[in-house]
């Protein structure tokens, strides 16, 4: 029997039980469905946050933090003695990280273009008579590395960031600036605020401030940045820093390499940790990208097994159908043989309608899967109804690979679930199925 | 001489029913020839049906020999008896047409299940309705159709790959007299036209006119008389 007859025999099987065989692909459909909406969504989540992360956090740049810095990295920080970095064991030793430790440390390798420090406290700055706490720390930073290696973050939106700062300048991020981003600032370029930082180091605790001008206000950025600048940060000069915060020790030091291949990362940064024996930790931006990487690849395996178990459920209902439609056709099975079937074919027709069935329930599922991910991220992305307006822009992706896979899974579960049901309608024995009633 | 269409010897048939073992052909000789009209007559439980089932290849002897054109069945697996029916031409009791099929769709089915192709099989699907005197009810389905026309459909169908013999079992069992009288007028018209026939029925009448009529009785034969 031809390809196109066993087809159009059992499309015509499929198209005398309408509703039983819409049901059974209601199935496959839920299941597909579930797989691409969870799968593309995980996949678009992980570029939106990788593309945040990449912005905040240039290839090229490693930074040397001691394990007990991680205030300073407004995430990631916390997993320092993982994937970051080999100094999370001398963790608590004392190591302290002085600013003149940029010097050494550009002298360890060619491939560093620059090194420089950073210094981070938390603190309030008062505009008039309103005060705000800056969740991104008062960082002082030199204005003029700093906006080499961030060329592209740390850049004036309003205003100009001073290459040769006066001590009071002061840049701030897009959310000190207008902290709702809804235009109802804060602070603006130009404004006398004045810092406030409450050291902590000595009892009694005291406030310590000074008064600043407002130069540059920066881009938004986005809700991640680890070393790079961030929304809700404030700069200062880092002569400025040293002073106010009465200290010679870096919160990081960050270094700039010349390239940004893995293997001149990998280098410099086993010369970092080994020049310090371990007692501090180097963040590399592909470092921070490939942990990223296992955690979605973790996530999506996790959801896409949710989603698979429903499709399981779907295969129980198609060999469900398939037996039931057995039991229905026997006598049909026996005309069929009798009249010069062979066993083959009439597997081949089973399975047939199990490929009927699955192709239609994974292609209507990749698109209706494709249509719920679309809805549930814009509902759930920042200024959507159900999305926080700090919140990220997620854009579902649905790659031709997954495409294909979907529609390999879904016919595939199709087929494996009717093949018991087609190999006995294949085995029955034409004599018997014709005295079936 | 030419080989015997089929040629039956000491043919015998045990079924396992439950824990009994039933006898149903005890040692059947039989000798059919090209262009014969045979009927098989006898009472229900003779073994005329396991016969049948024989003859049509939908069964494997328990032992003896039954060649069918020369070709020992029950040397056959399986897919070679299956190819084996797809030049046996069955025409069954109960019409055994598929419902959601049309007249024409059912007679072209078997050429479809050989590979016929679409074009030759619609053509000659069309010729062999209109043998039957069915010109007029191509499209029509079964459950649309008498149930003489259903015959006649079953009858067309069974002609479809060109067969070595038709293999009727009680063809007019389910339709009243009238209509029986005009399908067994077609079955010899056919025999007439050189198709052999082979025809299992309890009805006497209705066996006598066949050509040559035997009688199975408690699984042997036992009359083999010519008409």
């Amino acid at each position: 029997m031809r390809i196109s007859d066993v087809f159009s025999y059992s499309f015509s099987a499929i198209k005398l039980r309408k509703l039983r065989a819409s049901l059974t692909t209601l199935g496959v459909v839920i299941g597909i469905a579930a797989i691409v909406a969870l799968l593309s969504i995980s996949q678009g989540l992980q570029v939106t946050i990788t593309n945040q992360l990449e912005r905040g956090l240039a290839a090229d740049t490693l930074i040397i933090t001691t394990s007990s810095g991680s205030a300073f990295a407004n995430v990631g920080g916390g997993e320092s003695g993982g994937r970051f970095g080999g100094g999370g064991v001398g963790a608590s030793s004392g190591f302290k990280l002085y600013l003149n430790y940029t010097e050494e440390i550009k002298t360890l390798s060619p491939d560093i273009e620059a090194v420089f420090a950073v210094i981070q406290q938390s603190g309030y700055l008062q505009n008039g008579d309103r005060v705000r706490a800056i969740s991104g720390g008062i960082v002082g930073v030199d204005f003029a590395e700093y906006s080499k290696i961030y060329s592209t973050t740390f850049v004036a939106e309003k205003g100009t960031i001073p290459l040769s700062p006066s001590d009071n300048d002061l840049v701030v991020g897009a959310r000190v600036h207008d902290p709702r981003l809804n235009g109802t600032t804060f602070v603006d370029v130009n404004d006398e605020v004045t810092v406030i930082w409450t050291n902590a180091t000595q009892l009694p605790f005291t406030n310590q401030t000074y008064t600043a001008r407002v130069a540059a206000v920066l881009p938004r950025i986005g809700g991640f940045g680890i070393g790079g600048p961030s929304d809700t940060g404030v700069y200062i000069p880092i002569s400025q820093a040293q002073r106010f915060f009465g200290t010679d020790e870096a919160t990081a030091i960050i270094v700039k390499l010349k390239n940004s291949d893995n293997a001149t990362v990998s280098t410099v940064y086993k010369l970092i940790t080994d020049h310090f024996a371990n007692q501090l930790t180097v963040i590399s931006a592909t470092a921070v990208l490939s942990l990223v990487d296992t955690i979605f690849a973790t996530l999506t395996l996790f959801l896409g097994g949710i989603a698979a178990i429903s499709l399981l459920v779907a295969g129980i209902g198609i060999m469900n159908i398939m037996i039931v439609s057995l039991i229905e056709r026997t006598r049909e099975i026996g005309i069929l043989k009798a009249i010069g079937m062979k066993n083959r074919t009439v597997l081949f027709i089973f399975l047939c309608e199990s490929v009927i069935i699955g192709l239609l329930g994974a292609v209507i599922g990749i698109v209706s899967g494709w249509g719920l991910a679309n809805v549930v991220a814009m509902l759930f992305s920042s200024g959507g109804p159900l999305g926080s307006s700090r919140g990220l822009t997620i854009t579902p992706i649905l790659t031709l690979e997954m495409t294909l896979l979907a529609l390999v899974f879904g016919v595939g579960v199709s087929v494996i679930f009717a093949l018991y049901p087609a190999w006995r309608a294949s085995k029955l024995k034409p004599v018997d199925a014709l005295r079936y009633e | 001489m030419t080989t015997p269409l089929v040629e039956i010897t000491d043919l015998k048939k045990t079924y396992l029913l439950g824990k009994v073992t039933v006898e149903a052909l005890r040692g059947v000789n039989l000798k059919v020839e090209r262009g014969d009209f045979l009927s098989i007559l006898g009472p229900s439980g003779s073994g005329k049906s396991t016969l049948l089932n024989l003859i049509g290849a939908l069964d494997k002897p328990t032992s003896g020999k039954l060649l069918i054109d020369g070709v020992d069945v029950s040397t056959l697996n399986d897919n070679q008896l299956t190819e084996l029916r797809q030049k046996i031409g069955f025409v069954f009791q109960f019409f055994n047409l598929i419902p959601r099929f049309s007249a024409k769709q059912n007679v072209e089915l078997p050429m479809a299940i050989a590979g016929v192709p679409k074009t030759e099989r619609e053509k000659r699907a069309e010729q062999l309705l209109e043998t039957v005197g069915l010109k007029d009810r191509l499209n029509h389905k079964p459950a649309e159709l008498s149930g003489g026309q259903q015959q006649r459909v079953a009858i067309a169908r069974a002609l479809a790959n060109n067969p070595r013999f038709l293999l009727m079992d009680e063809p007019t069992g389910n339709i009243d007299s009238k209509t029986a009288r005009e399908i067994l007028d077609l079955i010899k018209k056919l025999n007439n036209e050189g198709v052999t026939i082979i025809m299992v029925t309890h009805d006497q009448h209705l066996a006598r006119e066949a050509k040559r009529t035997v009688q199975v009785f408690d699984g042997l034969i036992s009359a083999d008389v010519v008409n």
